[in-house]
């Protein structure tokens, strides 16, 4: 038997229901532009009599209206994870991209400023000489032309250098973020976890650590999987960042030297345990560039000027100078040793244009005193016509530089398409449709009319029954 | 199906009109630099071909000054040669004189005597011509003279137990010219005291003495056509450096033609890309403009 006000409790629960959804919708459309958010809906109910018959507790009641207790968040578990692995590839291309655009920035080539014009600017002073192997203005010019591209050799390793120290400081910064915001999802995960032990609400809570964990996604290729009461672990590479409350440091290690790459190369190791992570993401860029790409570019650098110096000292040793004595190191270290030139300390080793070897004939063979010969100065010009000389290596460098840098722009471009569509099935389902709000928002206002006309039914009800005792 | 939210369009809306403009921002900076290839990654092949020909256009323009050089450096020595050459045949016209004049008085022989040696320091002069410096006869000597003041040989090759070191000139990758004639080689050995100063002089010396001065103008024969011989040999490779000057004037077009087609935009075709790229870039912001506009809630009343 049901009791008299039962329906208005039925209806009051009703309003209440209808009510909470509005609020619900109203926060969806209040944060349809809010970075991170996903939508909730209201999970309704309906209020059943007892669930299990008893010989005297039965009943048999119509229902007793609705429940509207549980508001859950609408996202796909599988997209998300999908959008960690993409976001750390894209972030990991984005840097390799990157770091490319700018090694190519260093060599200015094609163009008038490149190595290439400064080493045909020097093999045409040579031709000068050749022109006239006694004008001191053409062996002045030599000496110039040299200087020039010495400088332009170091500038451009300076500048790989310089690629490799900002690509170092960066990733000491990016990983003290990264511990920063172990931490912050550690405190959600906390939070999260005492809110769900009191079962109050933790949408807004979990909707913050998904995108904190999205962005060590991004830095550094985080990858999370839920654990006991909402919270979640993060990994990277294998170690674990956070679990629980508690979270993993992470370091850089490695020499801040280039030079050091082979002994002791840049990594992300843990604090405590000195155990290298494989990163991925913008860390795993940073790393592979400052262990693979600017190295091969800056070895590719010291072995070209080594070579240029190889083979230019190699050829002016076989001729004689103006003043008859046979031609010495035109480059160096600096220190006078040739062979541990670099390209940071490669140096023009001669001063005065009179000790520079034009010409081939012996002072002897010429009857004793020095020769006017030009013959070894197109020797040497001729080292710029060679299929194994400076400019074809140069040139075979560059070329591969630019088949590299546009691959990997490729690849990026491809990855960004594929990141981008993970991202947008992710808006698909977690992203506030409007027109979808509104509809809900008449559908609740209407229920909610309807409900108000149920408790104003109910009450001409009880009207004709308390008049009827009269 | 797709769910599609409003902020889903946004952003895709966005991501197209990015990509749009991206598309437009490099025609536009193709078109305002000029070059389809500013970096190595725009087109590697390019850049290979581009750097090649680069480099050949460097080499040209060095083989073009020094095709110029040598063309000075020839000119001159023909120039030398042939006045030399009309010098000599003055002294044997003045040799012949001399033989034919059984009768002439000793003061006439003193004054062929006389002009032939004047005659003969005007040729050591235009033998020890200086052109950028060096002498046009002295092989590949550092000093400034090829003959020293007595008309002895002082250059360096061809002489002396000293062979010649030809002085050449690079006028392509593959092929030098050479550019220099040594003393010796124009105007006879001086070794066997034959040569153009040393005949010339026993001329004047052998003015009174017919036996002697008609076996002068035989050396003083065999020196003129050796020195015909020289001037032809110059002439020769004038006229080589000549054909490898337009030679070299017809690479350089090609080259830099080359260069133009592998590294400079073709405007048409650029610009022609460039009003495509504006049309679609239109359409997309009228269709964003249309589409991010209405929601259920311009319909609620």
């Amino acid at each position: 038997m049901t009791g008299t006000f039962s329906g208005l409790n039925t209806a009051r629960t009703a309003l209440w229901a209808q009510q909470r959804a509005m609020d619900v919708t109203g926060q969806n459309i209040a944060n349809m532009n809010t970075d991170g958010y996903s939508r909730q809906r209201v999970d309704m109910q309906s209020l059943g009599g007892t669930a299990v018959p008893a010989l005297y507790a039965t009943s048999n009641n119509v229902g007793e209206g609705v429940s509207a207790d549980k508001v859950t968040r609408i996202r796909d578990a599988f997209l998300e994870g999908r959008a960690q692995l993409e976001h750390a590839s894209t972030a990991s291309m984005t840097v390799a991209d990157d770091t490319l655009s700018q090694i190519e920035q260093a060599f200015r080539e094609p163009g008038d400023t490149g190595i290439q014009a400064q080493l045909s600017g020097m093999w045409a002073a040579w031709g000068d000489v050749h022109n006239n192997s006694t004008d001191p203005g053409a062996r002045s010019e030599v000496l110039q032309r040299t200087e020039t591209l010495v400088a332009g050799i170091r500038t451009t390793r300076a500048n790989l250098d310089d690629q490799w120290d900002a690509d170092y400081e960066g990733l000491g910064t990016l990983v003290d973020d990264v511990n920063a915001t172990a931490s912050s999802i550690a405190e959600l995960n906390q939070a999260i976890r005492r809110a769900t032990q009191a079962n109050l609400p933790t949408n807004e809570l979990a909707d913050k650590r998904d995108s904190l964990v999205l962005k060590l996604s991004d830095q550094i290729g985080a990858t999370s999987s839920p654990a006991e009461d909402g919270a979640i672990t993060v990994s990277v590479g294998g170690a674990t960042l956070v679990q629980g409350d508690t979270t993993l440091k992470l370091v850089v290690q490695g020499s801040n030297d280039p030079d050091d790459v082979a002994t002791d190369p840049p990594r992300v190791v843990t604090s405590p345990g000195n155990t290298a992570i494989r990163a991925g993401g913008t860390a795993e860029g940073r790393l592979t560039a400052m262990t693979v790409t600017v190295p091969k570019y800056r070895n590719a650098v010291d072995s070209l000027a080594r070579d240029l110096a190889t083979q230019l000292n190699a050829a002016h040793a076989t001729g004689y100078d103006l003043d008859g004595n046979a031609g010495g190191n035109i480059l160096d270290d600096g220190a006078g040793d040739p062979s541990k030139i670099t390209a940071k300390n490669l140096t023009l080793a001669v001063s005065d244009g009179r000790k520079l070897a034009a010409a081939t004939l012996s002072p002897t063979a010429a009857g004793g005193s020095p020769s006017a010969d030009n013959t070894n100065a197109d020797a040497i010009y001729q080292l710029s016509l060679t299929s194994t000389g400076t400019d074809a290596t140069y040139r075979k460098m560059i070329v591969s530089l630019g088949v590299e840098a546009s691959t990997a722009t490729n690849r990026l471009t491809t990855q960004s398409a594929i990141g981008g569509q993970v991202d947008a099935s992710r808006e698909s389902v977690s992203g506030v449709n409007l027109d979808k709000e509104m509809s809900n928002l008449l559908q609740y206002q209407h229920a909610y009319a309807a409900a108000g006309q149920l408790v104003s039914s109910i009450n001409d009800m009880l009207d004709t029954l308390i008049n009827m005792v009269r | 199906m797709m769910r599609i939210t409003q902020r889903a369009v946004a952003q895709n809306s966005l991501a197209g009109l990015n990509t749009n403009l991206a598309a437009y921002n490099r025609l536009n900076e193709r078109l305002t630099s000029g070059k389809t290839i500013s970096k190595p990654s725009d087109s590697p092949t390019g850049t290979n071909t581009s750097m090649l020909t680069r480099q050949g256009i460097a080499g040209n323009d060095q083989y073009g000054r020094n095709i110029t050089d040598g063309t000075t450096f020839l000119d001159a020595t023909d120039t030398a040669l042939q006045d030399m050459l009309s010098q000599l045949r003055r002294v044997r016209d003045l040799t012949v004189q001399a033989l034919n004049g059984g009768a002439q008085s000793a003061s006439s022989q003193q004054a062929i005597a006389t002009e032939v040696s004047g005659i003969r320091e005007s040729m050591l002069g235009q033998a020890n011509q200086v052109v950028q410096g060096r002498p046009l006869f002295g092989g590949v000597t550092g000093g400034s003279k090829a003959y020293d003041s007595t008309g002895a040989y002082v250059g360096v090759g061809g002489a002396n137990g000293v062979a010649v070191q030809p002085l050449e000139r690079r006028i392509s990758d593959v092929e030098t010219i050479r550019v220099d004639l040594t003393g010796p080689e124009a105007f006879g050995d001086p070794a066997g005291g034959k040569d153009l100063f040393s005949v010339v002089k026993s001329v004047a010396s052998h003015v009174d003495d017919t036996t002697a001065l008609s076996d002068d103008l035989k050396d003083l024969d065999g020196v003129l056509d050796g020195l015909l011989a020289a001037a032809a040999d110059v002439g020769t490779r004038a006229s080589r450096l000549e054909t490898a000057a337009s030679v070299n004037s017809s690479q350089a077009l090609n080259l830099t033609s080359r260069l133009s087609a592998t590294e400079d935009v073709d405007l048409p075709k650029t610009i022609m890309e460039m009003q495509m790229q504006q049309v679609g870039y239109q359409a997309a912001l009228q269709a964003t403009a249309q589409v991010m506009q209405p929601t259920l809630l311009d319909f609620l009343r």
